[in-house]
């Protein structure tokens, strides 16, 4: 028997686990809810449901883990402490000398991971050309042992000024203090990038972060049967083995969201292979929403800060905002309407849940008639209108208004949040939405999603079947990627062969390490890019390298910020490869298309209020709806997991991939 | 037009993303490290009447001084404003702050977008709409680092503006859509760093051309008068916000002075009084009794004290409310002409926007303490530490012999401090307070840009005043220069220290030191020394002030 694949995403709710079984040719999906406090407990659960079903435990299991996430949030980290040149072991906690707040005395600075204290410093200095300045002393770094286990420290991290350059003198701490136990995360291996304070930041949530994932991977792993492979999904959307995940555990936070905007890619290459499509990924869920934007591929970032602390290797470049269907709506001291950031989160969840009494932006589309009370969750949670009603009745009478307007109120204001961070992720990076797809996925989003479209201009939403897990099947869809970087500050009159040759130190590197991930030669691609800008600027485009990568830097310039300087002098910051590994992903097989007519899944007719006139509204059920049917607005259609709202103006068909694709009217 | 929650909730974000829109153009395409990594900066968009209507958080300092500067433009244009025009200001006695902060203000037309990106271009745009209708104006201004003057980095210690670099009145840089080649080449040749001079404004120009472009997408999609109906009642919100907060403190009359160490050239004290009247919902924040202007840089002009006053209620108003100019219409700002805080041509005022500010802010905090104590937190170390190094970088034998020259370089920094306990916290240490908030250029990024390498980057331990809460410490940093070269500093509170507040200590006085073949000289507060290759500058900034007694 051949083995199968599991995607597991665990959410704040919800555990979410995608199976794809290739003999079977088959996708299920199921949730289960979270156990926050050992969160293996859950992991572990659902995958003896799948073996007990199946009576085999040969699976590959996909792990998007919320565990070195949570440990930052929570700083619930190692006893790490830190190792830099002398003078500067203060960089980790003065970081960039600005202040989050602007107009606040109270708020208080984001606490350095690693207390002073724990900071120690070393007589040495490289300088920018690479030059040993003073060399470091081994007697001093020996010396440095006793007082770490006195402090009962387990995790060093190790960051010197221009490592990136000479990484000797970290290489020879790391050769002490691992001889001596330590679990140690070198700057130069993290991000051999120069900026001092954001390259120890990453190196120090690494070493922060680490212990806490190899203890949880080491619990798993050990529960698991020899025959189950466990990879981890990384935050630059591809996966890696448990034992790299150990020991760089900085690059699995943010694992979830990834596994959403790699599936978002995966959808995107069904319905254009290609060259994938531009698509906007919108997960609304209860307390936040990512957006991320797929120019045919998923776009990174390498300047993410993640609960006030730097981390500087390349990510998926999402945009989260705190406001979902749970937000709470309330009239402010000024009198306007605000929605979030509070949330009503899971206990008591929104007044309609029938136990809290706040109005939240899914008590206001359930009293526009947008949802259907038995169906929701399908039918897990019966909807208490009147509740909800009572709540946005009471919210309207402070603004001298009925239930109804401030339910629309509540609905538009949301809007508005969301619609600023789709700003965000496609105008602020010089992408225009209008020449792209919305992708709507999460359980609250496909109420919103297309009057958001219609607000931007944005002509199509795409709502795929999967929807509410995607982040977990994106994990089965997923590559095994390395990112590899170096700071070389090269002038342009490098010879791209120069470049080239020392792109290829890298790539070969990358190469070997995505072999031993046991990747079939043939489906290694590698990718290279140079980090370029302008000379005097600090801002890298980070431009795919080809013969002609001084000109597409111009031209990408131009694309981003609306000029190119041509004449000006341009400078290579960083060598950038992306080692891949090809994945199989799960296939999704196209049905046959019927006809038009979608009244067999017709559910029920009901009063929706549509921009303040009630309106008699067919609501149909998503399961009964077949390819090539298609819906003329208004209509709403229910799934188990989600809920869609197509407008008055809007038309939308099923496309033979079970997509719900609508077109936005006016 | 009605009053409507929901609109006024939904137009403070699409006029914020503008903003924020705007800023994030100019962060990534300009030039200077001074812009891009320490976000010296602040885009905002106004309304037809040049009310402040967003302003994304960037700089405090540049708050209530924008709208003056889009009032210059606007009032020297009278009416000759067009599609694709954008004026250009840095004087200080127009519409301007200090000189090195360039303005860019740019009229925004409903048709703006017909003529867009011919800018540089030759010939003239192609399509010219001569009726279309103004709906706005954007304005982005940033701190360049080399305006000309007497030393490199333009913040010297004169005696008059002209020491201190070009001054630009509002004259139009972009005439509908295309460059004026005359006066960048005028610019450019008045400036140490021209290219990088070029590439800044550039930017600018970019990020008001992005800004114009939303705000007319905006008022295509919703129509003017939706726009315009919605812009007053965001000004009309935070008036009343503002009102609300100030109804809430106790009525009544409130002195406070604080002290400059001095002007830069002679050693006298530069007292700066306010006395807040405080009656029901509006308040009168009256500077009489301040010093008169003063020889040396330290000078304010209004729009500084604007912008301090503006700061101060800004904040005591909360996170969530618009920065627009309708926080101040309950606000009376009394400053006399020809002081320290409201200084007259041809004063030198490259001091008054970083360090004067600052004391103003302490002496409106050290009033408002009597009236709201539980609001208000102890001094922060009221200065920014402001360091320029200018010089030629040095070239290796070879390089000259292959006809390389020396290249002329500005380094321009501002050092962060303690910043002063609250009533019921320590203060944070090592960040930047009050009026300024930009990043310090990291070490690395300075050390392949300059001449310089840094030896010490440390919290200055001990340095924040005792109390029941501590006030924070501040920072030493040392740079050793590599090349001779000449130093500016323009600093404050090195003698008269951070107050604290309900019997909290004092935060410590900040130091400025020379370290020369291993002897440490004391250096003034303010001033311009020349450094010899292998000097060391150590920059030992203040600790902010305590709050309340320390218990026993």
């Amino acid at each position: 028997m051949t083995s199968f694949s599991i995607g597991v995403d665990i959410g704040g709710t919800f555990t979410d686990f995608v199976i794809f079984d290739p003999s079977a040719q088959q996708i299920q999906t199921f949730k289960l809810l979270s156990t926050p406090d050992d969160p293996a407990k859950v992991v572990l659960q659902g995958l003896k449901k799948i073996f007990d079903k199946k009576g085999s435990q040969r699976a590959n299991v996909i792990h998007g883990s919320t565990v070195a996430t949570n440990t930052l949030l929570e700083q619930k980290g190692a006893h790490a402490a830190l190792v830099t040149t002398r003078g500067f072991r203060d960089v980790l906690q003065i970081g960039r000398q600005n202040r989050s707040a602007l107009y606040d005395f109270f708020a208080d600075p984001t606490l350095p991971l690693i207390p002073s204290e724990l900071r120690f410093e070393m007589d040495e200095r490289v300088t920018h050309t690479g030059e040993i300045l003073q060399a470091i002393d081994p007697d001093q770094v020996k010396a440095l042992i006793p007082v770490l286990k006195v402090r009962d420290v387990s995790s060093v991290a190790v960051c010197l000024l221009f490592s990136f350059l000479k990484p000797g003198h970290e290489q020879a701490i790391a050769a002490e203090l691992r001889s001596a136990g330590f679990l140690v995360s070198l700057s130069s291996e993290i991000l051999p990038e120069y900026r001092e304070y954001e390259r120890t930041s990453t190196t120090a949530v690494n070493a922060y972060v680490s212990p806490v994932l190899d203890g949880y991977l080491s619990h798993l792993d050990q529960a698991l049967s020899p025959q189950t492979h466990l990879r981890v999904m990384q935050s630059n959307g591809g996966t890696i083995s448990p034992a790299e995940a150990r020991k760089f555990g900085v690059r699995c936070i943010l694992s979830g969201p990834a596994g959403g905007v790699v599936g978002c890619e995966y959808i995107g290459r069904l319905l254009a292979p290609a060259s994938g499509m531009r698509l906007i990924g919108f997960d609304m869920g209860g307390t936040s929403t990512d957006v991320s934007l797929i120019d045919g591929k998923p776009q990174i970032t390498t300047e993410a800060v993640i609960s006030g602390y730097p981390i500087h290797i390349p990510l998926l470049d999402i945009h989260t905002i705190g406001a979902g269907g749970g937000s709470i709506a309330r009239v402010d001291a000024g009198g306007a309407l605000r929605v979030g950031p509070e949330s009503s989160g899971a206990d008591p969840g929104p007044a309609c849940y029938g136990r809290g009494d706040l109005p939240t932006v899914t008590d206001a589309n359930l009293v526009l008639g947008r949802l259907s009370t038995d169906h929701f969750l399908g039918g897990q949670i019966l909807l208490d209108t009147s509740r909800a009603y009572k709540a946005l009745e009471k919210l309207g009478k402070t603004l001298t208004f009925s239930a109804e307007q401030a339910a629309l109120g509540v609905v538009a204001v949301a809007n508005a949040h969301m619609e600023r961070a789709l700003r965000v992720i496609s105008v602020e990076r010089g992408r225009d939405p209008r020449l792209f797809t919305l992708l709507s996925f999460g359980g609250a989003g496909g109420l919103h999603a297309a009057d958001l479209a219609r607000g931007l201009g944005i002509p199509h939403v795409l709502v795929p079947p999967l929807a509410s897990t995607l982040s977990a099947f994106g994990m089965l869809a997923a590559d095994v990627i390395k990112d590899y970087t170096r700071t070389v500050m090269l002038p342009d009159i490098t010879p791209i062969a120069d470049l080239n040759a020392q792109l290829e130190v890298l790539a070969q590197r990358g190469y070997r390490e995505i072999l031993a991930e046991n990747v079939p030669a043939e489906h290694i691609i590698i990718e290279r890019f140079l980090d370029m800008r302008y000379c005097g600027q600090s801002y890298e485009l980070i431009t795919p390298f080809s013969e002609s990568v001084y000109a597409d830097f111009h031209r990408l310039h131009q694309q981003q910020y609306g000029y190119a300087n041509i004449e000006a002098p341009v400078e290579v910051v960083n060598l950038r490869v992306r080692a891949v590994g090809r994945g199989t992903p799960p296939p999704i097989l196209p049905r046959p298309i019927h006809g038009s007519d979608p009244s067999a899944a017709y559910l029920e007719l009901r009063r929706v209020i549509f921009a303040g006139i009630p309106t008699e509204t067919p609501f149909y059920l998503a399961e009964l709806l077949e390819p090539g049917n298609r819906i003329h607005g208004p209509a709403v259609v229910v799934r188990s997991d989600t809920t869609i709202l197509i407008g008055p103006s809007d038309l939308a068909e099923v496309d033979r991939f079970a997509d719900l694709l609508i077109e936005v009217g006016k | 037009m009605t009053y409507d929650p929901i609109r006024l909730e939904i137009f403070k974000h699409l006029f914020a993303a503008i903003a924020e829109e705007m800023g994030a153009v100019l962060r990534k395409a300009s030039y200077s490290p001074n812009i891009k990594e320490r976000r010296d900066f602040s885009c905002a968009v106004f309304d037809g009447q040049g009310r402040m209507i967003a302003q994304a958080a960037h700089i405090p300092v540049h708050l209530g001084s924008m709208p003056l500067s889009v009032k210059a433009a606007v009032d020297h244009f009278a009416g000759d404003l067009r599609p694709g025009d954008v004026v250009v200001l840095n004087d200080p006695f127009q519409g301007g702050t200090h000189l090195p902060d360039i303005t860019m203000v740019s009229p925004v037309f409903l048709a703006t977008e017909h003529i867009k990106n011919t800018q540089g271009t030759k010939g003239g745009p192609e399509v010219f709409m001569v009726d279309g209708s103004l709906i706005g104006y954007v304005a982005s201004r940033a701190h360049h680092a080399d305006v000309g003057g007497m030393t490199p980095g333009s913040m010297p210690v004169g005696r008059e503006i002209f020491q201190e670099g070009l001054i630009i009145p509002p004259v139009k840089l972009v005439k509908a859509g295309r460059m004026d080649q005359d006066i960048l080449n005028l610019i450019l040749a008045n400036v140490r760093t021209p290219q990088e001079r070029r590439g800044d404004l550039s930017a600018q120009i970019a990020a008001n051309q992005r800004g114009a472009d939303r705000l007319a997408e905006m008022v295509k999609r919703y129509g003017l008068g939706e726009v315009t109906g919605a812009e007053e009642q965001l000004l009309a919100y935070t008036e009343r916000m503002t009102r609300r907060l100030i109804e809430s403190l106790p009525d009544g009359i409130y002195r406070f002075t604080d002290r400059l160490d001095n002007d830069g050239i002679g050693d006298q004290s530069v007292p700066i009084t306010v006395t807040l009247t405080i009656l029901g919902e509006s308040v009168k924040v009256d500077f009489t009794g301040s010093a008169l202007q003063q020889a040396g840089s330290v000078n304010a002009v209004y729009a500084i004290t604007l912008s301090a006053v503006y700061y101060v209620f800004r904040c005591l108003l909360g996170l969530d409310v618009p920065n627009n100019s309708g926080c101040l219409v309950p606000i009376e700002v009394i400053a006399p002409p020809g002081t320290v805080v409201n200084a007259l041509f041809p004063s030198p005022v490259a001091g008054g926007n970083v360090e004067t500010s600052q004391r103003i802010v302490d002496v409106l905090l050290g009033a408002l303490a009597q009236a709201c104590p539980e609001l208000i937190s102890a001094a922060s170390q009221g200065t920014m530490n402001n360091i320029t190094i200018g010089g030629h970088a040095p070239v290796s034998t070879e390089e000259r012999e292959a006809g390389t020259r020396s290249q002329p370089f500005t380094y321009y920094e501002t050092i962060g401090g303690g910043m002063g306990a609250r009533p019921t916290s320590d203060g944070p240490s090592a960040v930047h307070s009050h009026m300024t908030n930009t990043l310090n250029t990291p070490v690395e990024a300075l050390e392949y840009a300059y001449p310089l390498r840094v030896l010490r980057y440390e919290i200055r331990k001990g340095s924040g005043g005792d109390g029941k809460f501590h006030g924070g410490d501040g920072i030493i940093r040392e740079l050793q220069v590599l090349t001779d070269c000449q130093v500016t500093v323009l600093s404050e509170r090195r003698k008269f220290a951070p107050y604290g507040l309900n019997g909290g200590g004092l935060g410590m006085v900040g130091e400025n030191l020379l370290i020369r073949g291993g002897v440490e000289i004391p250096l003034p507060g303010k001033g311009s020394f020349d450094l010899q290759s292998g000097d060391i500058l150590s920059i030992r900034t203040p600790g902010g002030g305590g709050y309340g007694v320390k218990s026993s």
